[in-house]
């Protein structure tokens, strides 16, 4: 059975900019996709081009096998938030979904179904043009939700959330891979995503870095903590560990950082061995640490920066 | 089909665009019939269709066929109305990304044009039969109150209704092409208005006898369903002038959605 999501081989360049670069990767039903990646590493670019909205010099991407041109009712099948809004000011958030419902064959009743879902019943009539940031999104949400569709697309939908917002959609997110859906959210961050998703899609200037699982890359980042230890007694320290089968430098001429250590193993290694710590700390690197580690060196330069 | 243009209908009348362009497009209206009491029953100066000088001394009440004609169809005038709908129609979409949604609901481009270029025509030719009922209404009571006939006005509304209905509607058509072709609202505006005002007059001016060729030609050719607003040797006849006229729409809209089947909606 094809999945949910299939990218496979995909390229776009825009003039001399490669936006997308070869990419591979696969999303499937009833589980959250995070899509990773720095600023400018073609997260949008490669929505868009999923949603037939921009072309690809090459590569196919497709949901249960078959193009977005190529699906009978696009919007009974995937819902798409996406980053730039596109909305008329002037048009009441009702009519903007009448808009969708109208030419989708959608009943009208949905319309008031998913405002209600969203939160946003008491603000039907108003124009969207008076919206703030985080309605806009909301709103943008219930388009995506108006078909009832099995795939949901969400670029940066967390943009312009307050806190509570935030945590809504978290579980709005649980709850629509709960139903057996498929979502894919771009972000970022990964910290942000940390709670939703079960796998990850990073990339890094276009390319695929890593897809796998969330817990993987959980492992991954326990594996690589550290003990960081102060004290006055560093050079016999050191000479202690020449003899023992660890990894460890000075970072300042009264500290070390002894690498894929744990207290268990150095507080009685201390003891027995009589040294002075006036501190010792335990530093596991985040998901965000490995998230970095995976995208540096891809990084796109920083304007302005010194080379 | 009929889905389409229901949303298309929604999705303009929740702007200002109709609105807007109906209210102007009635006002000149008004202007054009003021002139055509001022003129003595000379058609509206400059407008398509002109009808052939019958001056009267001014402030003399219009009374032959010719003049009331010109009245009742002083509206056609306002055809333009119709081309800017058409290019609202499609460039508003752009200009407010709203665009990205309608391809999300339809990604099939030439029929989200088709969609579009069928709800202008008709759109266009509700305007047309607003602004019948302004003139007639409007010349109506002008005409009255000089001691005219309101009846023979009406009478003439048949003469002048077919021809002004099929230039609105094909005015739209071509209006929905070349706002698919120039999805810029501001360039496509400067290019409609900067063609029918300027370069028109221009290539006339140096290239006699290509008038009948011109959009305007053939819109006024067109008008001439009936023959209610005089005939013009130099012009084609009515079904050749609308022919044109759809044809250069249709050009439009084809050259309009071939881009666009290309064009990244980023
Ligand atoms: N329409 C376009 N024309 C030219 N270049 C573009 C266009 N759209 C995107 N790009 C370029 O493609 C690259 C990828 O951009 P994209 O918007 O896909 O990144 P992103 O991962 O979504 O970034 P962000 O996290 O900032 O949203 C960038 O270098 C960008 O400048
Ligand atoms: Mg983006």
């Amino acid at each position: 059975m094809p999945a949910a999501i299939e990218v496979r081989g995909l390229c776009k360049q825009f003039g001399t900019v490669k936006a997308v670069v070869d990419l591979d990767f696969e999303v499937s039903s009833g589980r959250v996709t995070g899509f990773l990646g720095p600023n400018g590493s073609g997260k949008t670019t490669t929505l868009r081009i999923l949603l037939g909205l921009v072309s690809s010099n090459a590569g196919v991407a497709t949901f249960n096998g078959r193009r977005y041109l190529d699906l009978d009712d696009p919007v009974h099948h995937v819902g798409s938030v996406l980053e730039a809004t596109s909305f008329h000011p002037t048009r009441r958030a009702e009519d903007h979904l009448k808009t969708v419902a109208l030419a989708a064959g959608i009943p009208a009743g949905r319309v008031a179904e998913t405002l209600e879902l969203v939160g946003l019943s008491d603000v039907a009539r108003r124009r969207v043009g008076k919206f703030s940031l985080g309605m806009r999104q909301r709103l943008q949400l219930a388009t995506a939700l108006l078909g009832d569709p099995e795939v949901l697309i969400l670029d940066e939908p967390s943009n312009g959330l307050d806190p509570q917002g935030i945590q809504w959609l978290r579980s709005f997110i649980r709850h629509q891979a709960s139903l057996g859906h498929a979502v894919l959210v771009s972000s970022h961050l990964l910290a942000e995503m940390e709670e939703t998703v079960d796998d990850v899609v990073i990339v890094s200037q276009g390319r695929l870095v890593l897809q796998t699982t969330l817990l993987d890359l959980a492992n991954r980042s326990g594996s690589s903590s550290g003990l960081r230890i102060r004290s006055p007694e560093l050079d016999r320290l050191g000479s202690l560990l020449e003899g023992i089968p660890v990894a460890y430098r000075q970072v300042a001429s009264d500290t070390l950082v002894i690498d894929r250590a744990t207290p268990e193993w150095f507080g009685p290694f201390a003891a027995k061995n009589q040294i002075v710590l006036y501190e010792v700390t335990h530093e596991r690197s985040s998901l965000e640490d490995v998230f970095l580690d995976l995208t540096q060196g891809y990084e796109a330069p920083v304007p302005g920066a010194p080379a | 089909m009929i889905a389409s243009i229901r949303s298309e209908w929604l999705k303009l009348r929740t702007t200002a665009v109709p609105w807007v362009l109906a209210v102007i497009a009635a006002a000149v209206t008004g202007l054009l019939i003021v002139t055509v009491f001022v003129n003595g029953g000379r058609g509206p100066a400059g407008g398509p269709g002109g009808g052939p000088d019958q001056r009267l001394g001014t402030g003399a009440v219009l009374h032959t066929t010719q003049q009331l004609r010109n009245l009742a169809g002083a509206g056609i005038s306002a055809d333009l109305f119709a081309l800017l709908l058409g290019v609202l129609c499609v460039t508003t979409e752009f200009r407010h990304k709203t665009v990205t949604l309608s391809l999300l609901v339809n990604p099939h481009r030439p029929r989200m044009v088709a969609a579009k270029i069928v709800t202008t025509a008709l759109l266009s030719i509700v305007l047309a039969v607003i602004l019948l009922a302004v003139t007639v209404t409007g010349g109506g009571i002008a005409l009255s109150a000089q001691g005219g006939s309101f009846t023979n006005l009406l009478h003439q509304v048949p003469a002048v209704a077919p021809g002004m209905i099929v230039v609105f509607a094909l005015f739209g058509v071509l209006g929905v092409g070349v706002g698919s072709l120039i999805t810029n609202q501001v360039a496509a505006l400067i290019v409609c208005l900067g063609w029918f005002l300027i370069v028109e007059q221009i290539i006339q001016g140096i290239w006699n006898g290509t008038t009948r060729w011109l959009p305007t030609g053939a819109a006024a050719a067109a008008a001439n369903v009936t023959r209610g607003r005089g005939v013009h040797v130099a012009l084609f006849n009515w079904w050749e002038g609308s022919l044109l006229m759809l044809a250069y729409g249709l050009a439009f809209a084809f050259l309009g959605s071939a881009i666009l089947m290309r064009r990244d909606v980023t």
